[in-house]
């Protein structure tokens, strides 16, 4: 009874610092980008103030004026809105096509050199972007593709099916081949077979490589801010460097214009979040 | 008639290739030529004059060079390997969790909806000495000091790695929590039942298990490391007094104030040496855990 | 700043409805003219002029790219690389001006040359590098004066605390040694601090740079060999480390550019501030400032021999490359022109043409503004001893040299003397394998 007792109290306090220690990491996680969201809602003056304004106050006046006409500290949030949403989303899809293919090839056949081929193709995701970004643009601008919504897809498909590639290989292995094998024979091509069969066994893979993949492209910054110049191609991470000038810059601005961008991420990770963690736990490890 | 002849698996992988070779392939031949000319952005004619292995000789004798060199090898070792101690404390917190983990799930990923750039404005703006958050609370807390975070020597390195802890310690955290939801449990109970402590049991059973998981975070991380550049140039652009250069910031200062391509895309190319040797020993690291665990394919 | 200055930006908007039609653009029907512009909010009230330039001559303009100051340069850099300049016209800054080797086309010749002689002497001094006109000023002239918190010239015993340390009277300074004495007497770390300096990247070696020259030295003598190691140097440089040793600037200096600053000061928490002109409405908006009310603008003190000045400029240039440089020309003289100045300086930058400072400071003194009457004015007189940085392609790279050397000094590193020899022999074999000598 009385070691129960103690039992029972060694656990709930254990719980106890558990919750504590759950409750302390998140507050890490979270008050730096919290203070961004804060910032966006609060006056400049209040923002710099120093003594610090712990109690602040509110005011939507940066989104207002960000909204607003071009030389009232207007942006154009809407074509970048636009931009980053064609360029992320069309570059996700294309390179989980491509990758899925790539990672069904490495799953499926077997052929000289292939974990040469595999660990090859990785290594080119290792290039640093601001190694990259001049040459690229140099390549680009022979072709003519700079400035459009085209050459930055290309350079994040090509960002994003090592990753891709990686994580769809492991998940189609763990697929028994003879699960298609018996599709085949039952009149299916292999790729009606790759369709019906395969496709939806790895399509927890498949999800978590694509937030991976749309989350890089959404937020990336050195390649873009090379490949693109005007409002028809600029993405929102460009876009933030508007609210600096030569000497100024206009923070509560650039924290409104954050928001717009985190707003969306974090919906979609929210939404594919089941899968994102299935997929992640296959994927990467069973190859 | 070569089409035929293709292998099947060579078509699949066609598109990877061909998309890879265009972006990445081409674009680093060209650099790994332009280093061996006096290349200035400003003056595209000095793109025909070969001189060889100057610039490398450059470097390699620059005593600038191999401080940032060193600099950003102790930034990476720390960097990741602190990552992977914090993210692995998360995941068994969370694993831990039984109310509402998809909500906190998606928190914890939260950091990695912030692009680098805005990540880099913004401890710049919490880790200012006069107006930034962190000396406030210090501040309202009692304490009149207002450290430098950006300037002393050691705060400035611990400031961008804080930094880049904060935006990158997710990855760590929810690819070994994906590893901690793959565990089997029998090898749990069976320690349960051998009167196995919480720790013997970490350390025996969950670890091992765990070790894949956090190669491949490794792997991942080290393959987009230099994601950092942002960061750390918005914060303190490398300074000051070159405290806290690293060869990213140097590279690009090179490459686009200065205009010397042909100097900057040398360091690149030592630069990419050192991403590529860190992400083989992970690979070979990931090798070694998966065949340990029966998991080889 | 916005609300403050929209009566001044109305009624040189109905100045210029007036006067647009009586000057000639040109016909341009049917051409494109390509142009690539700074972005960013104080820039951007020019641009919403193009479209009377496009009505006037029947051209369009396609602004091909709009980035921020530091953004356009590498893009302008990566498109000489590339070889894609065949655009028209570009944003262009006097001190990236000289970097840019036959990009820009030589405008002596294009623009008429009584069009020249309106602006700012200095100005067009500033814009010509190798005797070729590389650029035409448009009304964002940048050169620093003081901002000061008035609250601490107002108080009887702060004053005789000071005369009693220091021997003098305790008012706006005059030199830059008074500065010194006066920072270290007002500053109270880490809630108040008597000033602050741009402590990174070109900036610094900006200030570094002015301030040898109101030494009475040089960066670079005549054959651009450095020599801002000299004594004149040494006791510019020392004027940084005496107040950072005496905690008389925030302990973040070395790490601030101006954002941090221009913030610093507005936060009411620094006594002195040698800024730009682009912050002189921010600093007295109460929605942005806390210092705002409280905020004097007098001209920038001096050295042991002149006043400092470092000063620069943006510009419109036309590219070799232009199929239509005709148009090019013209638009780029449009959006310099007279009217486009008294557009533009309404919104607070500073013009350069002699005719819109007039007009600006007359207008500014019999408006009912105070403020921006005193800043005008301070403005006014400081550009008086304003000068550019040297006209050489090498200059930005000279600082990158420089500015670790510097901060090195002022956090202590190296000294004073050390520091400036060794970024001298650094600039030296620079200088020598660019070919000067």
């Amino acid at each position: 009874m009385d070691r129960n007792r103690t039992h029972r109290n060694r656990k709930r306090l254990f719980r106890l610092l558990h919750l504590l220690a759950v409750f302390l990491t998140m507050s890490v996680i979270c008050i730096p980008g919290l203070w961004i969201v804060l910032n966006s809602f609060r006056p400049t003056v209040e923002i710099m103030a120093k003594p610090p304004v712990w109690t602040p106050s509110f005011t939507l006046e940066h989104y207002r004026a960000m909204f607003g006409g071009a030389g009232e500290g207007g942006v154009p949030v809407f074509d970048y809105f636009r931009n980053s949403l064609i360029v992320s989303v069309t570059s996700t899809v294309i390179a989980i096509l491509i990758g899925m293919s790539g990672g069904y090839a490495f799953a499926r056949y077997r052929f000289r050199g292939k974990s040469g081929y595999f660990v090859g193709l990785m290594l080119f995701r290792a290039v640093p972007g601001v190694a990259l970004s001049l040459p690229l643009f140099i390549v680009f601008a022979r072709v003519g593709i700079i400035d459009t919504h085209f050459g930055l897809i290309l350079a994040y498909v090509a960002m994003n099916v090592p990753f891709t590639i990686w994580l769809t290989d492991g998940f189609f292995r763990q697929i028994p081949k003879e699960l298609h094998e018996a599709a085949e024979i039952d009149g299916c091509t292999r790729w009606q077979a790759f369709w019906k069969v395969e496709f939806p066994v790895a399509r927890s893979g498949v999800a978590s490589a694509a937030i991976f993949a749309f989350l890089t492209s959404w937020n990336e910054f050195a390649l873009a801010s090379q490949l693109t110049r005007s409002v028809g191609s600029k993405t929102m991470p460009v876009g933030l460097l508007d609210f600096t000038a030569e000497f100024t810059i206009n923070w509560g601005g650039m924290c409104a214009l954050a928001v717009l961008m985190i707003v969306p991420a974090l919906i979609l990770t929210f939404i594919v979040q089941k899968h994102l963690i299935a997929g992640l736990t296959f994927g990467g490890v069973k190859g | 008639m070569t089409r035929r002849r293709l292998p099947e698996w060579f078509v699949l992988l066609l598109p990877a290739i061909v998309v890879i070779a265009a972006v990445v392939l081409i674009p680093l031949i060209f650099s790994l030529y332009s280093s061996f000319t006096p290349y200035k952005l400003t003056r595209p004619s000095t793109l025909w004059r070969w001189v060889g292995t100057y610039n490398y000789e450059k470097i390699l004798t620059d005593a600038k060079f191999w401080a940032a060199f060193g600099r950003t090898v102790l930034f990476l070792t720390v960097v990741l390997n602190l990552e992977l101690l914090l993210g692995l404390g998360i995941a068994l917190l969370m694993n831990r969790v039984t109310w509402g983990q998809r909500t906190l799930r998606t928190i914890l990923m939260f950091p990695m909806m912030f692009s680098p750039i805005l990540v880099g404005f913004q401890f710049k703006f919490i880790f200012n000495d006069n107006i930034g958050l962190v000396n406030n609370v210090l501040q309202s807390l009692g304490s009149d000091a207002a450290l430098p975070w950006l300037v002393d020597g050691r705060l400035a390195m611990f400031s961008i790695m804080f930094a880049e802890i904060w935006m990158s310690t997710s990855v760590f955290a929810i690819l070994i929590l994906a590893g901690l939801f793959a565990m089997p449990r029998d090898p749990l109970e069976a320690a349960k039942v051998d009167g196995c402590t919480p720790w013997q049991t970490f350390r025996h059973i969950t670890l091992p298990f765990l070790m894949p998981f956090i190669y491949i975070a490794m792997t991942i991380r080290s393959l987009d490391v230099a994601r950092a550049y942002d960061i750390v140039q918005i914060m303190t652009g490398g300074g000051p007094a070159r405290r806290t250069e690293l060869l990213w910031t140097l590279m690009s200062r090179t490459g686009y104030v200065d205009a010397r391509m042909g100097l900057a895309n040398a360091m690149g190319y030592v630069s990419i040496l050192l991403s590529i040797l860190f992400t083989i020993y992970f690979f070979r690291k990931l090798s070694a855990a998966r065949a340990e665990i029966g998991m080889a394919g | 700043m916005r609300k403050q200055y929209i009566a001044g930006a109305l009624l040189a908007g109905t100045a210029l409805a007036g006067s647009a039609i009586a000057s000639d653009w040109g016909s341009f029907d049917g051409v494109t003219v390509e142009a690539k512009l700074i972005g960013g909010q104080q820039y951007e009230a020019l641009y919403g002029r193009i479209a009377e330039w496009e009505a006037a001559t029947g051209a369009t303009v396609d602004i091909i790219s709009k980035k921020s100051h530091f953004e356009i340069d590498k893009e302008i850099k990566s498109d000489m690389a590339a070889g894609t300049t065949d655009w028209c016209v570009g944003s262009n800054h006097s001190s990236f001006a000289p970097q840019y080797e036959g990009l820009y086309i030589d405008l002596n010749g294009m623009v008429p040359e009584d069009t020249i002689a309106e602006f700012v002497p200095g100005n067009i001094k500033a814009s010509t590098v190798d005797g070729a006109l590389l650029m035409l000023p448009r009304a964002q002239f940048d050169v620093s004066v003081l901002y000061y918190l008035k609250s601490n010239y107002e108080d009887a015993d702060k004053a005789a605390a000071f005369k009693a340390e220091y021997g003098y009277d305790l008012a706006v300074p005059e030199t830059w040694e008074q500065v010194r004495d006066q920072a270290i007497f007002f500053a109270d770390p880490p809630n108040f601090y008597g000033t602050q300096y741009a402590g990174k990247d070109e900036a610094i070696v900006g200030r570094f740079y002015e301030m040898v020259v109101a030494e009475g030295g040089s960066y670079l003598d005549e054959e651009k060999k450095p020599v801002f190691n000299s004594e004149a140097g040494q006791r510019a440089l020392q004027w940084f480390v005496d107040l950072y040793a005496a905690k008389a600037v925030p302990a973040g200096t070395t790490s601030y550019v101006w954002d941090d600053l221009g913030q610093g000061f507005a936060s009411g928490t620094v006594a002195l501030n040698l800024d730009w002109p682009g912050w002189a409405g921010f600093f007295n908006d109460p929605e942005s400032s806390k210092a705002a009310g409280n905020v004097g603008v007098a001209i920038q003190p001096m050295g042991s021999v002149t006043r400092t000045g470092w000063s620069g400029h943006h510009g419109f240039s036309v590219t070799s490359d232009c199929p239509n440089k005709e148009a090019a020309v013209s638009l780029v003289t449009f959006l310099t022109s007279e009217d486009s100045q008294l557009a533009e300086s309404a919104g607070g930058s500073l013009p350069t043409r002699t005719a819109v400072w007039k007009a600006n400071v007359e207008a500014a003194q019999n408006g009912d503004d105070p403020y921006r009457a005193e800043a005008l004015a301070a403005f006014a007189a400081g550009a008086e001893y304003a000068f550019a940085v040297p006209p050489i392609p090498e200059w930005g790279e000279t600082t990158n040299i420089v500015f670790p050397e510097l901060q090195a000094a002022i956090v202590g590193d190296k000294t004073v003397q050390q520091a400036l020899d060794d970024a001298a022999e650094a600039v030296d074999e620079l200088m020598r394998e660019s070919g000067y000598y």
